[in-house]
C-alpha cells in the first residue's frame, strides 16, 4: 500500500506543480499583461521586490508549498529511475535514506529566506 | 493450380551453445522460400536439411501455443505467425527474446517469466472454499462484465510482451506486464475476490507504478492484446481500493445449477500401460 500513496502523492504534486508554476511564471514573466489588466506587480524579478513578496505570508506560503511539492515530485522520480537500474533490496532502502536526508536538507536551506524574513 | 516462385533467402540464426560458446554469434543458411511459407518453416527446413542441432522451441504452429517468440529482424514476433515475405527482405536476422536468460541458440528461459505468473494467482479467488471445492450455484456474469477482461483473457504466455518492455530491460525485478495484465483480468473478473491477496505483489517498487506506459507491449502483442492498457486499469484499481473511492464492483450473482445437465465425460483410459 505504501507505494500506492507515494505514486498518488505524485500525481497530486504533479497537478499542483503545475497551478503554482503557472501563478510563479505569470507572475515573472507577463508582468506587462497583468499590467493592463490594472495588476501592478513593480518589476518582479528586482530584488525590492523579491524581499517585499517574501515579507507578505501568503506569498511566502505559497513559495514554501511550491519548493514542497517540486522537492517531492522530483526526488521520488529520481528514486524510481535509480531503483529500476539499481534492482537490489539493500540499494532500495539505502536509496530511500539518502533521497530522504537530501530533500530535508535542501528544504531547510531553501526555505529559511523566506521563513526568517516573515519573523523579523 | 497457380506455382508459385521459390526465392532464396538468407537466414541469419544467433548460435550459443552455454557448454561451448563464450558468447553468441551468428550462422548464415540459405532457405529456399515459397509464397505463405512463415519463418518457423524455415526453421523446420533448415534443422531437416541444413542443421540438425538447431534449436528452437515450437508446438503448435497456429499461434496458439506461444512457444516460438523470438526476435526476427530485430522486433519480436511468433514464428509461425509470421511469413517471410512480410519482412520484403532477402535475408532475416533471427536471435532469441530478449530480456530472457539464453538456454541454447533460440530457446529462452522462461521458468522466471512463469514464476511471476503463477506469483499473481492467476486463477479465480474466493472467499468461500468450501463452496470453490464443491460448488451447489453457478455464477451469472453478464456480456458487459465480461467485455471489460475479454480480450486479456487471450493471453497465450509467449512473452513477446516481456522482451518489447523498456522497464523489463532495465529493471530485472519488474513484474512486466504480462503479469500485470493478468492481475487485472482476475481482478476485473465479478466472480473473484482475489483483490486483497494479489494487490500486494503488484504493489511494489518494482511492480505496477514501474510501468512508464511506452506501450511496447500493446505494440507487439501477437494476439493483439492490450496489456498496457490493462496496466493502467490496474493503477486506478489499486488507488481507487487505497483511497476508498470510485465505483465498488457488483459480484456476480448466484443462480441454481440448470435441472438437466450432461453427465461429466469419463476420463479416458491411460493407453500406456503402467501409466499413472
Amino acid at each position: 500500500m505504501r507505494n500506492t500513496y507515494l505514486w498518488f502523492v505524485q500525481l497530486v504534486t504533479g497537478v499542483l506543480i503545475a497551478v503554482l508554476l503557472s501563478i510563479h511564471m505569470v507572475l515573472m514573466h507577463l508582468d506587462a499583461i497583468l499590467g493592463f489588466f490594472g495588476i501592478n506587480v513593480n518589476d518582479p524579478t528586482s530584488w525590492h521586490s523579491m524581499i517585499q513578496r517574501s515579507n507578505q505570508a501568503i506569498w511566502a506560503s505559497l513559495y514554501i508549498a511550491l519548493l514542497v511539492v517540486v522537492l517531492y515530485h522530483a526526488l521520488n522520480g529520481l528514486r524510481n529511475i535509480i531503483l529500476e537500474l539499481t534492482p537490489s533490496v539493500r540499494t532500495e532502502r539505502i536509496v530511500t535514506w539518502a533521497i530522504i536526508v537530501f530533500g530535508i536538507i535542501v528544504f531547510v536551506w531553501s526555505s529559511y529566506v523566506p521563513i526568517a524574513l516573515l519573523s523579523a | 493450380m497457380e506455382k508459385h516462385e521459390t526465392e532464396l533467402i538468407t537466414f541469419k540464426v544467433q548460435r550459443y551453445d552455454p557448454e561451448k560458446d563464450n558468447e553468441p554469434h551468428f550462422r548464415e543458411f540459405t532457405v529456399p522460400s515459397s509464397r505463405g511459407m512463415t519463418v518457423l518453416d524455415g526453421l523446420i527446413y533448415i534443422k531437416e536439411n541444413l542443421d540438425s542441432r538447431l534449436a528452437f522451441r515450437t508446438s503448435c504452429r497456429m499461434a496458439i501455443c506461444g512457444s516460438c517468440g523470438m526476435l526476427i529482424n530485430n522486433y519480436p514476433h511468433l514464428a509461425c505467425h509470421t511469413q517471410i515475405e512480410e519482412f520484403r527482405s532477402n535475408t532475416l536476422t533471427i536471435k532469441p527474446l530478449p530480456n530472457l536468460p539464453i538456454i541454447k541458440d533460440l530457446v529462452v528461459d522462461l521458468i522466471p517469466f512463469f514464476d511471476t505468473h503463477k506469483a499473481i494467482k492467476p486463477y479465480i479467488l474466493r472467499h468461500d472454499a468450501e463452496e470453490m471445492e464443491n460448488p451447489t450455484t453457478e455464477f451469472a456474469q453478464s456480456p458487459q462484465a465480461l467485455e471489460t477482461l475479454l480480450q486479456f483473457t487471450y493471453c497465450v504466455k509467449c512473452g513477446i510482451c516481456i522482451s518489447a518492455c523498456p522497464t523489463s530491460a532495465s529493471d530485472k525485478l519488474f513484474v512486466g506486464p504480462q503479469a500485470l495484465a493478468q492481475c487485472y483480468r482476475y481482478c476485473a473478473d465479478t466472480r473473484d475476490e482475489g483483490e486483497q491477496e494479489r494487490f500486494p505483489i503488484v504493489d511494489t517498487d518494482h511492480g505496477v507504478w514501474h510501468c512508464h506506459l511506452a506501450g511496447a507491449c500493446s505494440e507487439a502483442c501477437p494476439k493483439g492484446l492490450d496489456p498496457a492498457l490493462a496496466i493502467q486499469l490496474l493503477k486506478r484499481r489499486v488507488v481507487s481500493r487505497a483511497i476508498r473511492l470510485g465505483r465498488k464492483q457488483q459480484p456476480s450473482s448466484k443462480v441454481p445449477p440448470p435441472t438437466q445437465t450432461k453427465p461429466k465425460v469419463p476420463f479416458p483410459e491411460f493407453t500406456v500401460k503402467g501409466a499413472k
